[in-house]
């Protein structure tokens, strides 16, 4: 199951190149995103360019802004077989996955990374994925995969999840892409 | 006669041995490297705590401890377990008997295996001693301080900042590890991230790019046992400039790149800093800046002048960012009747280097002219007092009025800043100094004192009546036991703008003081 709401920016307002206010199930801490349908066309990813192969009909976009940052907290679940008694076991792991993106040889780009802490707020443990560089998409528009997983340390017990779309040069446009964003864990066997 | 480690280290130096092999080029193991630091006076503690331990960011019912698992402490990635669990303990004395609190902390590979332990609950002023254990082995023992609550008498605190590897020995390190202090403050240049150097201690090619990189940089660092000596004896607050990255870079507009670098750099920077890191944002980019008071003698705020700033030289160029400026600002109209000391990594006055002339570097506030005068009108107008600015970068100490107009000299004068010596990292020749010095006070007539062929330390002994700053030097940057020894002493009485220099000092080698 995916911990993150909205990980496909298919929630809430958007659909155009047009940065929006809000987004359903994140906190928009600086900027404004787009949420970009992939048939607004205008040199953005559609259909047609790599990315997730289910995408749905929106991605995310640093909209007008040089720094577009979001950020949503998780609360890791409490009880079941990912829960807290076998998370401190160290019996679960975690994967975390987007789809990150820019345009042609642009280096406008994406992070996603998710800090997991502990029940004071100190960091346990640290996933980064990009940003993607534009050698990376072979200079071509579109989203690429990147994945991280690693051991839930015991004692976690939130996840704070935070896309930072950066725009480069003094265009208006910020191309940093991404979508399908994911948080997933895995139990790895002992008994629950 | 006994040869010591200190003859040893010299006589390399002398024969030119050192620098022969750079401890991070790519073509040696984790154990050659370690073998070639050794070279070059590193020695690292017994593993897994080979970097040692740490405490930092100390309020007055806790702090932060640290220390990092690496068995092999210049390989990239550990081969230890993904998650190790590490033990810690806080007691009230070194025998570590009178435990106060004690815990496990998950030691993760994502993160380095680092760990950062948010100790709270503790009584305000009051010193601690605290050690990890892990794998089997205890750590050294590390002392550490909460801050004190309501009146104080009295605080004494130091300075350290751009402490290059190549540039010499950390016998000012030592010197900080052992002066009777409540803290160290960290102006930044911590690392740096390669190229081309040489020094005393090396000659190093290899450039910082990923996260491995950045640790195994780190790690090097550590290596010298100052260092980690000055850790382990008192907490630490930290800012950085630009080298923990890279020279002179903005933290904003760069392409994916940079940012893939900069990310790698403020992980690794993070994995290896008794950093306390709890903020609205989340790693790998640390909050750094944070206001601390330390009774209600000291407020300490703690500035980060890369993270946010636009590029140089723009009319609405921006240093500390659109946030962090109105934080200050707010800051400044809520602070209480104390002394006020921000940590500023790199000098905030101006500087021309002839009368005339140019701003000297527009990386420092002199590239970011609205901002600054804006920042100083409003301390000026909120009618801010005894406001200390202490400030790295520069390999030189300079202490200067802070006004809200440095063209105009009748301005209000707001405060001091004192730019500290360099720990290690390499100063102008004593002949560009000499010739610069006196340019430097024509051009400033608000700055009073410039000295840049020496390295150390500032010392901060602070009363409610007068702050004074002692610059600490060493004898010899290429002793790693040099002694350390008092150049000259500034004062700042309570109440009244401006320093002056203590007369037991004021004919101590300078290269420039105003009449």
């Amino acid at each position: 199951m995916n911990l993150i709401v909205n990980g496909d920016a298919e929630a809430g307002p958007g659909g155009t190149a047009d940065p929006v206010a809000r987004v359903t199930g994140w906190r928009v801490v600086e900027g404004a995103p787009a949420l970009v349908g992939y048939d607004v066309g205008q040199g953005y990813p559609t259909a047609a360019d790599p990315g997730p192969p289910r995408r749905g009909s929106r991605f995310f976009s640093g909209g007008e802004s040089p720094r577009t940052v979001l950020v949503q907290d998780v609360e890791l679940p409490a009880a079941g077989r990912t829960g807290r008694g076998r998370v401190d076991a160290g019996h679960v792991r975690f994967t975390v996955s987007a789809w990150l993106g820019g345009y042609a040889a642009q280096e406008d780009g994406a992070r996603l990374s998710v800090e997991f802490r502990d029940a004071a707020g100190t960091p346990v443990a640290l996933a980064v994925l990009g940003p993607v560089t534009s050698g990376e998409r072979q200079g071509r528009t579109g989203l690429v995969e990147r994945s991280a997983t690693a051991a839930l340390p015991p004692g976690a017990r939130t996840a704070r999840v935070l896309l930072v779309l950066t725009r480069t040069g003094t265009g208006t446009s910020n191309d940093g892409y991404a979508d399908a964003i994911s948080l997933t864990l895995n139990a790895t066997g002992g008994k629950p | 006669m006994k040869t010591n480690r200190r003859d040893l280290l010299k006589a390399a130096a002398a024969a030119g041995a050192l620098g022969a092999v750079w401890p991070l080029v790519g073509d040696l193991s984790p154990a050659q490297a370690v073998e070639a630091a050794g070279l070059l006076g590193a020695e690292y503690d017994p593993a897994p705590f080979t970097l040692g331990v740490a405490s930092g960011d100390p309020t007055p019912t806790g702090f932060v401890l640290w220390t990092r698992l690496a068995p092999e402490p210049l390989a990239a990635e550990q081969a230890l377990p993904e998650v190790v669990e590490v033990k810690w303990v806080v007691a009230e004395d070194r025998d570590l008997r009178r435990v106060v609190a004690r815990g496990t902390a998950p030691a993760s590979a994502t993160l380095g295996h680092s760990v950062h332990v948010s100790v709270d609950g503790l009584r305000d002023g009051r010193q601690y001693w605290y050690a990890f254990s892990a794998l089997g082995r205890r750590s050294r023992l590390g002392r550490t301080r909460t801050a004190p609550a309501g009146p104080v008498s009295r605080v004494r605190f130091a300075s350290a900042n751009c402490q290059a590897f190549h540039g010499g020995y950390y016998a000012a390190h030592r010197g900080i590890a052992r002066e009777d202090i409540d803290f160290v403050v960290h102006l930044g240049d911590y690392i740096y991230e390669g190229g081309p150097v040489s020094g005393p201690r090396g000659n190093g090619t290899a450039v910082d790019f990923t996260l491995g990189d950045y640790r195994r940089r780190h790690a090097l660092y550590k290596g010298d046992r100052s260092l980690r000596e000055a850790h382990a004896a008192h907490p630490w607050f930290l800012t950085w400039d630009d080298h923990e990255v890279v020279d002179n870079y903005s933290g904003t507009g760069g392409g994916a790149p940079f940012m893939q670098r900069r990310a790698a750099a403020y992980q690794a920077w993070y994995e290896n800093m008794p950093h306390r890191d709890d903020s609205e944002t989340a790693l790998p980019d640390p909050e750094i800046h944070r206001v601390r008071r330390w009774g209600d003698l000291l407020e300490l705020t703690v500035l980060d002048l890369r993270s946010y700033r636009s590029a140089q030289n723009l009319p609405d160029g921006t240093i500390l960012g659109a946030r962090q400026k109105d934080w200050l600002k707010r800051g400044v109209d809520r602070a209480p009747d104390s002394w006020h000391c921000w940590v500023n990594s790199i000098m905030l006055n101006q500087l021309r280097g002839r009368p005339g002339g140019d701003f000297m570097f527009t990386d420092q506030w002199d590239g970011f002219l609205a901002e600054r005068e804006e920042v100083l009108t409003h301390v000026h107008r909120s009618g801010l007092e005894d406001l200390v600015v202490i400030t790295g970068d520069w390999h030189s100490a300079f202490v200067g009025d802070v006004r809200t107009d440095f063209d105009e000299p009748s301005s209000p004068v707001v405060g001091t800043e004192f730019t500290a010596h360099s720990i290690s990292s390499n100063a102008y020749s004593p002949a560009w100094n000499a010739a610069n010095g006196p340019r430097m006070g024509a051009a400033n007539p608000h700055l009073q004192y410039f000295e840049g062929n020496r390295y150390g330390y500032d010392l901060y002994e602070v009363t409610p009546e007068r702050w004074t700053t002692s610059m600490r030097v060493v004898q010899d940057l290429q002793d790693p036991v040099s002694p350390v020894t008092t150049l000259t002493a500034f004062h700042v009485d309570r109440g009244k703008a401006g320093a002056y220099e203590d007369p037991a000092t004021k004919n101590s080698p300078a290269q420039y003081r105003r009449g």
